[in-house]
């Protein structure tokens, strides 16, 4: 089950408020490549994976990235604050506005909104598991391109950390596969 | 939020931190020695900082929130606080 | 211990396993995002 700590894991901080960095950030929410997608498929991929190791990485990481969408959607919600309609117009987020105002929804850059499609859970874990390493490092590319918008050093602090995240999980689901790969390699052998 | 406030909820965000990078490391090393002492330390200041912050400025977790009225949904969230 | 040292196959994907040795303080760790320093890779921003 899961509890809720009242804290960020970390300081997220923006210079001042900037809605079109508002509008790329909302794709690490909502997107393809977002935090939401990447805690849904590894939560959801743990019930399959035969090893302790397998089932505690899927469930800490899936957990983390929680931590993540959390963290994201602090720097929204600070990006946003006290913009006026007019300046949400100017930044192209007029459409969103009249479906959320300034709250947070579950989509992309583009408006798209979240879909199952985005997470695979084969029920193999080797092949999950390349899932977890490719989805990590499509976060990874995505924060460095969101470090190339921004010029907000304080946004770029947090951007940073969340990317060098992204580096730490691909190294533990390595670690994950080389174990589960092992332990099939073991199971065949009779 | 004073400064004071701000440096001891960092100072329990990173101890929190390096207890989970312990754990992540622990779940593909269950062996490790060493890593299962540090974490095990870890956990214990990160404990400690955190009752020590509790103690003073509010719950981390509903059963921390032992004081009338109840403390728990009391402002700032999280996502309000300037980390500055 | 899963070591690399073991015969490597092919079609198969291989990382390197951790080990442990040191660690930053921990306020340090949180600020670059990793309590390692060999797991730690920052991003420098390409000039186009």
């Amino acid at each position: 089950m899961w509890l809720y700590e009242k804290k960020l894991q970390y300081p997220a901080k923006v210079g001042r408020a900037n809605l079109q960095m508002a509008k790329f950030l909302i794709t690490q929410y909502g997107g393809a490549d977002g935090e939401l997608a990447a805690s849904m498929r590894y939560l959801t991929q743990r019930y399959t994976m035969p090893v302790p190791q397998g089932k505690g990485t899927l469930t800490d990481i899936g957990t983390e990235e929680l931590a993540h969408l959390e963290i994201i959607a602090t720097l929204v919600y600070k990006l946003m604050d006290g913009a006026s309609v007019d300046e949400i117009k100017r930044a192209g987020l007029g459409a969103y506005y009249a479906d959320h105002d300034k709250a947070l929804y579950f989509v992309n850059g583009e408006g798209v909104p979240w879909t199952a499609a985005y997470i695979q859970s084969k029920g193999d874990p080797v092949t999950d598991l390349h899932e977890d390493m490719a989805a990590e490092e499509k976060a990874r590319s995505t924060y460095e391109w969101l470090i190339n918008l921004s010029d907000d050093p304080d946004l770029n602090d947090t951007l940073r950390f969340l990317r060098e995240r992204e580096i730490v999980h691909f190294q533990r689901f390595g670690e994950t596969l080389q174990i589960v790969q092992n332990y099939l390699d073991c199971k065949k052998v009779y | 939020m004073d400064r004071e406030q701000l440096a001891l909820l960092k100072e329990v965000m990173a101890l929190d931190f390096k207890a989970l990078e312990l754990q992540l490391y622990l779940d593909t090393h269950p062996n490790d020695q060493r890593a299962l002492r540090d974490h095990n330390l870890a956990c214990q200041e990160a404990k400690a900082a955190k009752e020590n912050y509790q103690r003073c400025y509010g719950p981390f977790m509903p059963c921390e929130a032992t004081g009338f009225p109840w403390q728990w949904i009391s402002d700032p969230w999280p996502w309000e606080i300037c980390y500055e | 211990m899963y070591e690399v040292s073991q015969n490597l196959r092919l079609a198969r994907a291989y990382v390197p396993f951790q080990i442990y040795n040191q660690s930053w303080e921990p306020l340090e760790g949180l600020m670059r995002g990793t309590i390692f320093p060999e797991l730690y890779f920052p991003y420098r921003k390409r000039e186009y």
